[in-house]
């Protein structure tokens, strides 16, 4: 008797831990995704009035100037932290990768570092870092170019992406180099060897063995960093003061969601916005997890 | 031709040296080439961090003179504490004067109880995760899979609308309550206690134990490592976090740092000094914890992306 | 006994008790009773005049208020989220012009500031005050805050240098007659580097805010009385190349001398002769570039057209009463206590060089004190006579995001004319404008809340609007 209540008790218990995580999902996970849906087929000023419109929300946004602007800015965002930003990470970390344990360790701090600070903080600091004539990236540039001391980066609408691009360089090639350190720890160093005693060059020992081998940790960064890009807003959004830059040239999907949502009320468009970043999300994760498994076949 | 000119050229002319003189022995020269790049980008790197240490004590009229530091024979004269002095002082809103230091306090104690909160509901799901057999449980985890594939933003309008219309705008709780359980903790626990063995929760059991004691003292020790990354992301998640207390928080006296800074771009526009000084500042406990806690953040994070 | 869950987790519990402790103590000794009134400024200089004046009402009327200055960014911010989400509110609140707007893009009941319509009827003061001030703090035909001022704008000049270069301001009666001397006899090379060192105006080549003080003088504006978008008229148009050859390539006759610190060192070297000056700013001038003492005057705006208007606007100060404001009644009582003061007039005069938009104030002794900063002219008297001409900007809406679209075809158009000169500039600026016009329109079109209005406006009255 004792014994069946027992079980029946040790039965119940995995419910009762996971319980929170089902309330919680329920109200506000579940209920809001559900109420995102028709909360997109609706307008509202704020949380106060609504009416339903219908498909107009996606109708407007998918032809909305401003959303076209704030989807190529995003692309080419996302375009520079994959085919700048990784490279760079990699570079890093190779040449980390055959340090000493100690200096290793000393340098990836150092280079990790700028992810402790927020990206609201990063946008503060660097918004004074390109004051023109005064700001240190300014003087940086005049120093060694013998360019820009003038730059107007985040008064100029050509470049401003270029500001921000810059800006997340600094603060991301850290947090990227240490998933391609890891990756690297996992290459077979009796392959290299191999590899170098059959005659092949540095070039090609990149190429055809340590690439291959870091294939699952690369894929992952890189489609985890084309979704952070495709969120990003809270850089550029601190980075221009609250703004979106002149003739939106700081303007991101998220902004745009942000700007809609919160800025002119219209919670309705805000959420259309999030679906349409959904699908452009999954559609170019999944299509670059499938580029990386063709990619594997081929070898 | 300058300074920064000269000293670029010499570092180059040493590995063009050392390689011409030991021609047997290149890697010697790449070695050199090797630290040379990584010293370089390393000052890349702390050179905003060790700037911005500079213009929060550099005097307001001097803000912009120097790239860094004045010349230590100005010191006495131009180097002092009036930004943060001026950040300290008291500043007018809606609920009377607030002081900065409120605004670190509020950043600290959202930052904690965030982090205890999610801490435990996240490793009580891991734990029931990993060691009990139930109906549902395929669901439930392929469920958790599936809902980390939306991206928050897609919520953000409706949750917002939820949380006024239960009237929990304005306060903590919205900041709280709705992230109290994450997936990615949840997942990162069950990973880390699927390892512990059976018979350890069997002899608890056998001793009396009630199931959330064996939980809490017998399995939640084993996992400190990951207690700790976790700890680590989470704070600094909710230490960072700009959107949540910019849409959920009215009153001035509840705001968090981030927000605050942001807002004083543009209320001291003309004293960059002062929000410099503060961002220093809010930049600090992150850093602190960050340093006793990175071996574990780096293991964690490194582990979870090579498993991934 | 160690922390059995290691270190990390257990600083961060106590870190978080002891700051929720200090939390609730600062909580408990810094709140107090909510008094009768909240009050809330942007304005530094408001809040000193207002403080001196609120004790009076306080004991006339046995209640305590409370004022407050808070910055104007984080409390239009603040404002807007929480009349949305209906969160603590002050009572009454100073806007800026032109973020009235903002509070606009839901149906009436929603904007959360009361409607002042019948009020301001009931005191005849839309007869009584300038009317076109109204058209800033209105919607749909109903007025949501009280104006505070006028800001009649007028050009401030280096009269000595104008003196001393023998131009005689009363020729300078329209913008063409402007125009021609400044070519004539202001914008020079003086030491002879290939760059001019003297300008006639202080213009930004974004066009920011007076691009629209132009425009507002030409007659142009971005909607009409009805709130019809109209910034693509042909006056906008017109208005655009006009800034644009004014403020880019050879021919220019403006520099952009920004603000602040560079502005002041502009002005103090003679690098810019003319600035537009609404009566506010008339006063910053006094109070931040000192040393011009006596050497400074004020002439009416040069007209567009003979018999046009001799001036515009820049900026304003609305007072809204929340709808969360328990005591309306007081709160109404303590607007008009503070809006039309006669003493108060005099004293605002002498502290912002600011006139009223009551009109039967304009006599007041206090207008007709020469100012020596102007040399010796009467300031007062001065704006005080543009005041009828101001003319109405009416701010929807969408008044910022009009703004910045015109701004934008600025910009573009200026480029195109240092790239291409005069040659299809017209067109190329007109296009830009209708495109932007018609995103604008289309925007404005699809917000179902104006236009449910605008059906139960036209079946209850008619005309209504300003």
């Amino acid at each position: 008797m004792k014994n069946a209540k027992y079980k029946a008790y040790v039965k119940r218990t995995p419910y009762m831990f996971l319980a929170p995580y089902i309330c919680l999902t329920c109200i506000f996970f579940l209920y809001p995704l559900i109420s995102a849906v028709i909360l997109s087929f609706q307008q509202t000023n704020g949380p106060k009035s609504r009416a339903f419109v219908g498909l107009s929300n996606y109708a407007f946004v998918l032809t909305d100037p401003d959303f076209r602007k704030a989807v190529s800015n995003t692309v080419i965002y996302a375009i520079f932290s994959i085919f700048l930003q990784l490279p760079l990470s990699l570079g890093l970390a190779m040449l980390l990768n055959t340090a000493k344990d100690k200096t290793k360790g000393f340098f990836r701090l150092i280079i990790f570092s700028p992810n402790l600070v927020g990206q609201i903080f990063v946008g503060v600091i660097f918004s004074v870092l390109f004051v023109p004539r005064y700001g240190l990236f300014n003087r940086f540039m005049q120093d060694l170019l013998r360019w820009g001391l003038e730059n107007r980066w985040l008064g100029n609408p050509s470049l401003v992406l270029p500001a921000i691009i810059i800006t997340a360089l600094w603060m991301y090639v850290g947090f990227n180099m240490i998933y391609f350190l890891a990756g690297l720890q996992s290459v077979d160093k009796s392959l290299i060897e191999a590899a170098r005693i059959d005659g092949a060059n540095a070039w090609q020992v990149f190429w055809n063995v340590t690439l291959p081998a870091i294939k699952p940790v690369a894929t992952f960064v890189v489609v985890m960093s084309t979704i952070g890009s495709f969120q990003l807003f809270e850089l550029p959004f601190a980075l221009l003061k609250g703004e979106f830059g002149p003739s939106s040239s700081g303007l991101f999907i998220v902004s745009y969601l942000y700007s809609m949502a919160f800025r002119a009320g219209d919670l309705g468009t805000g959420a259309a916005v999030g679906w349409i970043l959904t699908l452009m999300i999954m559609a170019i994760s999944l299509a670059q997890i499938k580029i990386s498994g063709t990619m594997k076949e081929g070898q | 031709m300058n300074r920064l000119h000269i000293f670029l050229l010499c570092l180059a002319g040493i590995f063009v040296v050392l390689y011409a003189m030991l021609p047997k022995r290149p890697h010697i020269a790449f070695t050199y080439l090797r630290y040379v790049i990584l010293i370089l980008i390393a000052s890349v790197v702390l050179a905003p961090f060790v700037w911005l240490v500079c213009s929060a004590f550099k005097d307001p009229t001097v803000l912009m003179k120097y790239s860094f530091l004045p010349p230590p024979s100005e010191w006495s004269k131009e180097l002092n504490l009036k930004n943060f002095i001026e950040l300290f002082k008291s500043q007018p809103s809606m609920e009377g004067k607030v002081y900065f230091w409120q605004y670190i306090i509020n950043s600290l104690f959202l930052a904690g109880t965030t982090t205890v909160v999610q801490m435990f509901f996240s490793s009580l799901g891991g734990y029931s995760l990993a060691k009990y057999e139930f109906r549902g449980k395929k669901f439930i985890m392929l469920f958790m899979l599936a809902s980390m594939m939306i991206p928050g933003v897609v919520l953000l309008a409706p949750v917002y609308k939820l949380i006024v219309n239960i009237g929990l705008m304005d306060t903590y709780w919205a900041l709280v309550v709705p992230g109290a359980c994450s997936v990615f903790g949840m997942f990162l626990f069950r990973q880390a206690m699927v390892g512990v063995p059976n018979d350890l929760i069997e002899a608890g059991r056998i001793d009396g134990c009630s199931e959330f004691s064996i939980y809490l003292n017998l399995i939640m020790p084993l996992v400190r490592p990951m207690t700790g990354a976790f700890c680590l992301v989470v704070f600094l998640g909710s230490w960072n976090n700009f959107l949540g207390p910019q849409v959920y928080i009215n009153a001035q006296s509840k705001l968090t740092l981030p927000v605050v800074l942001n807002q004083y771009v543009g209320v001291y526009a003309n004293q960059y000094g002062v929000f410099l000084a503060g961002t220093l500042l809010a930049i600090i406990p992150p850093a602190i914890l960050f340093f006793c806690l990175q071996k574990e953040f780096i293991s964690g994070l490194s582990s979870g992306a090579v498993k991934g | 006994m160690e922390f059995p869950y290691g270190k990390a987790p257990f600083w961060i519990l106590v870190l978080a008790i002891i700051t929720g402790t200090a939390m609730m103590l600062t909580r408990k000794f810094t709140s107090a009773p909510r008094p009768d009134l909240v009050f809330i400024v942007f304005a530094p200089r408001h809040y000193e005049a207002y403080q001196k004046l609120i004790p009076e009402f306080e004991r006339t009327h046995n209640v305590k208020v409370q004022l407050q200055q808070i910055h104007q960014r984080p409390l239009q911010t603040r404002l807007q989220s929480a009349l949305l989400a209906n969160t603590e509110v002050p009572d009454m609140v100073e806007i800026m012009n032109p973020f009235m707007g903002a509070f606009m893009k839901g149906p009436l009941k929603d904007v959360g500031f009361v409607d002042l319509t019948d009020r301001i009827k009931a005191e005849n003061l839309d007869k009584r005050m300038v009317e076109s001030r109204f058209s800033i703090w209105s919607s749909r035909g109903r007025i949501f805050a009280l104006p505070h001022d006028v800001h009649p704008a007028a050009l401030a000049y280096r009269r000595d240098i104008i003196e001393e270069l023998g131009i005689d301001i009363s020729k300078l009666e329209t913008w063409d007659d402007f125009v021609k001397v400044a070519h004539e006899k202001i914008v020079k090379d003086l030491d002879g580097d290939g760059v001019p060192d003297r300008y006639a105006l202080d213009m930004p080549i974004e066009g920011t805010s007076f691009f629209p003080l132009l425009l507002l003088q030409r007659g142009g504006r971005y909607f009409d009385a009805q709130g019809n978008l109209t910034m693509d008229s042909e006056v906008t148009v017109e208005m655009m190349i006009w800034y644009i050859h004014q403020t880019r390539g050879k021919d220019r006759i403006s520099f952009p001398a920004g603000e602040g610190q560079p502005f002041y060192k502009a002005l103090s070297d003679g690098l810019i002769l003319f600035n537009f000056v609404p009566d506010w700013r008339s006063k910053v001038f006094e109070q931040d570039a000192p040393n011009l003492k006596g050497k400074m005057a004020l002439m009416p705006l040069p007209v567009w057209e003979k018999g046009g208007k001799r001036t515009s606007t820049w900026g304003g100060t609305g007072l809204a009463i929340t709808e969360q404001c328990k005591n309306k009644e007081l709160a109404w009582e303590l607007a008009k206590y503070l809006y039309l003061n006669k003493q108060d007039f005099s004293d605002r005069f002498a502290m912002l060089n600011i006139i009223p938009p009551l009109k039967e104030a304009w006599n007041l002794p206090a207008f007709q004190v020469p100012n020596e900063y102007y040399s010796g002219q009467k300031v007062g008297q001065l704006y005080a006579e543009l005041a009828p001409e101001t003319p109405p900007d009416y701010v929807g809406a969408y008044y910022e995001m009009v703004d910045g679209k015109t701004r934008e075809v600025l910009i573009d158009g200026g480029i195109y004319y240092e790239k291409y000169g005069d040659k299809g500039l017209r067109e190329y600026v007109k296009e830009k404008l209708r495109l932007k016009a018609e995103h604008v329109r289309r925007v404005m079109n699809r917000n179902v809340f104006l236009r449910q209005q605008e059906v139960e406006d036209s079946n209850i009255t008619r005309g209504a609007v300003r």
